[in-house]
């Protein structure tokens, strides 16, 4: 078994509040329970949870050269599908997949990159397998509070990105109906290049982006 | 004991007769002692006077006992009647299995003899299925074997034994007929070649060949191993995802399928063609229903003729 596991995944951000009429009232919770109630039928299989969770990291004002340069954003991952492994990214630049000690590294790089703590977000929830397929629903947690939910599907035969869309297409509208996505933009660019975990992340990343930036809209509406 | 020892006359010694006498005769006696026990168990019958009850009831028991007596001796003499059997035992070594007195430990005469009725039994079912299969021929060689050395003549090109160096000169041509799948050959285990062939970047096929012969294939993933520890090509390990599973049951249809004795360059080129139609498993939708999934699969099936994508249960 080589250490890096290739396969094509596509994210999703399946909101609650928004998808969904308000006048229903339905949580967070009962959306999950919705969609394992389709996946069950569909005949996909439990197999354990996952975690996926993010924390950021502002470069520190004292670095900083130019007067006018902003500050660079870093994003330090966890996916309890690699436990092993760490994986630090930038907005828009490249992905570091490096082994569990590296968080240790950033408690000692405290002079350069300052941790900001109340960022922290996380998505958990349980793994289903149908066929070759592995399925994530997740529901995605900053602090105490539910904002969403994260669907990660992945078709684990597959290593060229752009090859398997329409597949991975009619899965998803066989069990999350109207509300599938388009393809992420992500893959505009990058045609037939192998997939990588690294790529996962990074739709992780933009997901929990989004989130952050939506406002916090009746929060009680959510529960 | 039926059949050929009716008469009794084959195993001197054994008479029958005599011995289906002496069972009845141990039915008598075994039937006048329980009349003896009987009649003691029911005791002195009611009569008028105590004298007529003890009279009665001696008389009816020493008439019991004497015919327990008679049935002895009778049976004593049927016994000697019978005689002894042979003293060569006509099963050989194996009946002095059956002398072996623990039984519930050391069953091994009854295995015996159930292990040797299930092989005849196979004996004779194998004998029925060649005479069946021996009717449809299915040898994709030009070899004819079972002819006598008399009969096969003589100038017959053996398409089984080719030289190694007319095989690797095939397989890099058709590697070299198509841009995206590569082979690659290698010998770990004697004459037989191994052929890796790469398509795209979808799937590895590992093909094991006997001379020009396509014998077995194995469909795996791109990104799963087909080494073994030692860096030999792994040939019995199946693939982890059900799609290759599937896609391998269809390869070894396909190389039954094209099958041309005489020519077997060219059976090697149209499997291989065949094979290339997979490089869009996973974007072609089926041309029966028009779906990209069924059951989870993709179109796994490539028809024979013209390669068009089918689902497994989509197709003819």
């Amino acid at each position: 078994m080589r250490l890096l596991n290739l396969f094509c995944c596509f994210l999703v951000f399946y909101d609650s509040v928004s998808q969904m009429p308000v006048a229903e009232g339905k949580s967070v919770q009962q959306t999950v329970e919705i969609l394992t109630r389709k996946l069950e039928l569909l005949g996909a299989e439990k197999q354990g949870t996952f975690c996926v969770d993010c924390e950021t990291y502002h470069t520190a004002a004292s670095t900083m050269g130019n007067q006018g340069q902003a500050g660079k954003l870093m994003y330090v991952m966890h996916n309890s599908e690699y436990p092993l492994s760490c994986f630090a990214l930038f907005e828009n630049g490249p992905c570091l997949i490096a082994d569990a000690n590296f968080d240790v590294l950033m408690v000692k790089l405290k002079g350069f990159f300052q941790n900001a703590k109340a960022n922290k977000i996380e998505s958990r929830g349980t793994r289903y397998q149908y066929c070759d397929f592995l399925v994530k629903v997740g529901t995605v947690t900053m602090g105490p509070s539910a904002r969403g939910i994260s669907v990660e599907v992945e078709y684990c035969p597959c290593v060229v990105a752009n090859d398997c869309w329409n597949l991975l297409m009619e899965f998803m509208q066989s069990f999350m109906g109207s509300h599938t996505p388009g393809i992420p933009s992500m893959f505009g660019n990058k045609h037939d290049s192998i997939y990588s975990p690294g790529d996962t992340m990074a739709q992780y990343m933009e997901l929990f982006n989004k989130i952050r930036k939506q406002q916090q809209v009746s929060v009680a509406g959510i529960r | 004991m039926r059949g050929k020892m009716a008469e009794g006359v084959l195993s001197p010694g054994v008479n029958l007769e005599a011995f289906s006498q002496a069972i009845a005769a141990i039915q008598a006696l075994r039937s006048s002692v329980t009349r003896v026990f009987d009649c003691l168990k029911d005791g002195m019958r009611n009569k008028e006077t105590l004298e007529g009850r003890e009279k009665s009831f001696v008389s009816c028991f020493q008439e019991s006992l004497h015919s327990v007596s008679r049935d002895l001796s009778e049976l004593e003499r049927l016994s000697n009647l019978v005689g002894k059997p042979s003293e060569n035992h006509p099963l050989h070594n194996s009946g002095l299995l059956s002398l072996d007195p623990v039984q519930d430990k050391t069953p091994l005469y009854s295995q015996l003899l159930q292990a040797y009725k299930w092989s005849n039994k196979l004996q004779y079912h194998a004998g029925l299925a060649s005479g069946l299969l021996n009717q449809q021929s299915l040898k994709r060689s030009a070899n004819q074997m079972g002819v006598s050395a008399k009969r096969r003549p003589k100038a017959q090109p053996t398409t089984l034994v080719l030289p190694p160096q007319y095989v690797d000169d095939v397989i890099s041509r058709i590697d070299r007929m198509f841009p995206e799948m590569s082979i690659h050959l290698s010998r770990p285990n004697g004459t037989s070649a191994m052929l890796l062939v790469t398509l795209g970047k979808v799937l590895k096929v590992i093909v094991v060949m006997r001379s020009l012969f396509i014998d077995r294939t194995i469909v795996k993933g791109y990104n799963e191993n087909v080494y073994t520890e030692d860096g030999k090509v792994d040939i019995w390990s199946k693939s982890n995802y059900q799609v290759f599973q599937k896609v391998t049951d269809h390869a070894t249809t396909a190389l039954l399928h094209y099958q041309l004795p005489q020519m077997p360059d060219v059976v090697v080129r149209s499997f291989m063609t065949w094979l290339r139609s997979y490089i869009k498993l996973f974007q072609a939708p089926c041309q029966r229903c028009g779906k990209f999934l069924q059951d989870g699969l993709p179109p796994t099936w490539r028809d024979f003729r013209t390669l068009e994508a089918f689902h497994d249960t989509c197709r003819q």
